[in-house]
C-alpha cells in the first residue's frame, strides 16, 4: 500500500495561525488609526477595508489548511463552526432584543466590540468538539 | 457501531501511531475510531480493510441501536 503523509494539525496549522496573526495585527492597526487619528472619510474607508485583504489571505490559508486535515480534524472544526455560528446568532438576537428595552451603550456593544466574542465562541466550540472526540 | 480494529492491529502487531501513518490520518483519529467516538468515511474504512487484509464488514459491525 502506498504510504501517505500523515496530516498534522501542528504543521498544517502554522500557516493558518500566521495568516490569522497578520489579520489580527492589521485589524488592530486599522482600529488604532481610525480611533486615534480620526482620518478623513476616504482615508478612513481605506483603513477600514485594509483588514479585508488580510482576512481574504487568512481565508485562503484556512481553506488550504482544511484540505490537509484528516477527516476527524475536519469534523472537529465543522462542529466548532456550527456551535460558534449558533451561539453568535443567539448573541446577536439577544443584543437586538435587549436594545429595544434597555438601550445599550454603542461604545460597549458596537459592531467592532462583538468581534472578540465571535472568536471566543469559536474557541468554545473547538473546546466542546475536541472534548467529544479526543 | 462496534469495531475490531484493536484486534486487527494486534494481529498485525501495529500501534495506533503506525496504523495512522499507514492510512494517512492522525493517531488521535485512530484512537477516536477505535473507541467508537468517530465513525470513519467509507474510503478510510476500505483503507483499513485493505491493510488488515480483511473486509469492512469484519472490522465494522452494526449494533442493534444503529
Amino acid at each position: 500500500m502506498k504510504k501517505q503523509p500523515v496530516p498534522s494539525a501542528a504543521t498544517s496549522g502554522k500557516p493558518v495561525l500566521t495568516a490569522g496573526i497578520i489579520w489580527a495585527i492589521t485589524y488592530i492597526f486599522s482600529l488604532l488609526v481610525l480611533k486615534e487619528l480620526a482620518p478623513e472619510r476616504i482615508t478612513g474607508v481605506a483603513f477600514s477595508l485594509l483588514p479585508v485583504g488580510a482576512f481574504a489571505y487568512f481565508l485562503f490559508r484556512l481553506t488550504k489548511g482544511i484540505s490537509q486535515m484528516d477527516e476527524l480534524e475536519v469534523r472537529i472544526h465543522l462542529e466548532a463552526t456550527a456551535i460558534a455560528f449558533s451561539l453568535s446568532l443567539m448573541l446577536l438576537m439577544l443584543l437586538g432584543l435587549l436594545d429595544l428595552c434597555v438601550p445599550l451603550n454603542k461604545g460597549d456593544w458596537g459592531y467592532r466590540h462583538l468581534v472578540p466574542y465571535f472568536f471566543l465562541l469559536y474557541l468554545l466550540g473547538m473546546f466542546l468538539s475536541r472534548k467529544k472526540y479526543l | 457501531m462496534k469495531n475490531t480494529i484493536k484486534v486487527e492491529r494486534a494481529k498485525k502487531d501495529l500501534t495506533q501511531a503506525e496504523l495512522a501513518e499507514k492510512i494517512g490520518v492522525s493517531r488521535q483519529a485512530i484512537n477516536a475510531i477505535e473507541s467508537g467516538k468517530f465513525v470513519p468515511s467509507t474510503v478510510l474504512a476500505l483503507k483499513m480493510a485493505r491493510l488488515f487484509e480483511t473486509s469492512v464488514e469484519i472490522i465494522f459491525q452494526l449494533e442493534d441501536k444503529d
